[in-house]
């Protein structure tokens, strides 16, 4: 029997051989944070006893602002929509994350997915950052506040996107992973693109040198 | 290229980030079984097309995936408002409906 391999949506392209800590020379870095867990979490953010147990459950309140995020050491909370969140965590605390938050949830009207094979997440830093999401993008990224999370276009495809350090950080659909690494290759090649190191304890960063 | 406020998200974003979902408030027979066929495609096929002001339909397709509604001047291009479908119902029968 085949024994069963995890796999980043952007394994083809062989990304942390490529990894060098982030230096001068090139405008744009960039590297996949992989292999991370993903929770959709669906409810109404006016049922107070939702919000109550959830923000009990994460140990963080719940963002109902439109396009806030939160974050606590572990997990990052992103609104999606005024009933829909998506939660990121270490790929191997995500289970237990949503066993939690579905017992919390007893006989609450809402819904917990456990989405981790469906997204990734791309870091991106550098100062042509910035012009890279203008070339890729409608949104107005020089304008995005930090704690703020939009969904936008990207290329044909769609991104939600924060602000992250002195960089960016897009959550992206597996099934567009490789057209919007692809994409972002070649919007940042003006510019030059390196990969970084990624940091892969605590919260994660691009390193720099 | 239209810039539309989304009243999920509370931000005006660019026309690229939306798609359209046609005329708002269209009343859908009570039961499809009995109308006939005049009344049917009316429903199906038939719309208002105004020069002027339009109630319409729009989604937030790579934001919030919410649809609201927008009543847009299909002849200037101007935008009287984006409401929430429910926030906009009120809007358009105050007005009397469609006008």
């Amino acid at each position: 029997m085949l024994e069963h391999v995890s796999r980043s949506p952007l394994h083809a392209f062989g990304l942390p051989l490529q990894a060098t800590a982030i230096n001068d020379t090139r405008g744009v870095w960039a590297n996949e944070l992989p292999s991370l867990g993903y929770v959709s979490l669906r409810g109404d953010s006016k049922d107070r006893t939702f919000v109550e147990k959830v923000t009990h459950s994460l140990g963080v309140a719940l963002p109902t602002s439109p396009c806030t995020y939160a974050g606590t050491d572990g997990a990052k909370v992103l609104w999606i929509s005024p009933d829909e969140w998506l939660i990121v965590s270490q790929r191997d605390r995500i289970g237990s994350l949503a066993a939690d938050l579905k017992a919390a949830l007893q006989g609450v009207r809402s819904q917990v997915a456990d989405n981790s094979g469906g997204y990734t997440q791309v870091l991106l830093r550098g100062r042509n950052a910035l012009d890279v999401l203008q070339h890729t993008t409608v949104y107005d990224f020089a304008a995005l506040e930090p704690g703020r999370v939009v969904g936008t276009t990207f290329g044909k495809s769609s991104v939600y996107a924060h602000r992250s350090g002195e960089g960016f950080c897009l959550v992206m659909r597996r099934s567009f992973a490789d057209y919007i690494w692809r994409y972002l290759v070649r919007a940042a090649a003006p510019y030059g693109l390196g990969i970084a190191v990624v940091e892969t304890t605590g919260h994660a960063a691009l390193v720099v040198a | 290229m239209l810039v539309l406020f989304c009243p999920h998200c509370q931000e005006k974003r660019e026309e690229e980030e939306f798609g359209y979902g046609g005329e708002a408030f269209r009343i859908r027979p009570a039961s499809p079984d009995t109308a006939d066929d005049d009344t049917w495609a009316d429903y199906l096929f038939m719309r208002t097309n105004p020069k002027g002001w339009n109630w319409e339909l729009w989604s937030h397709a790579t934001g919030c995936r919410k649809f609201f509604v927008v009543k847009r001047n299909t002849a200037t291009n101007s935008i009287a408002g984006s409401w929430t479908l429910s926030d906009g119902r009120k809007v358009y029968d105050a007005e009397g409906g469609s006008q």
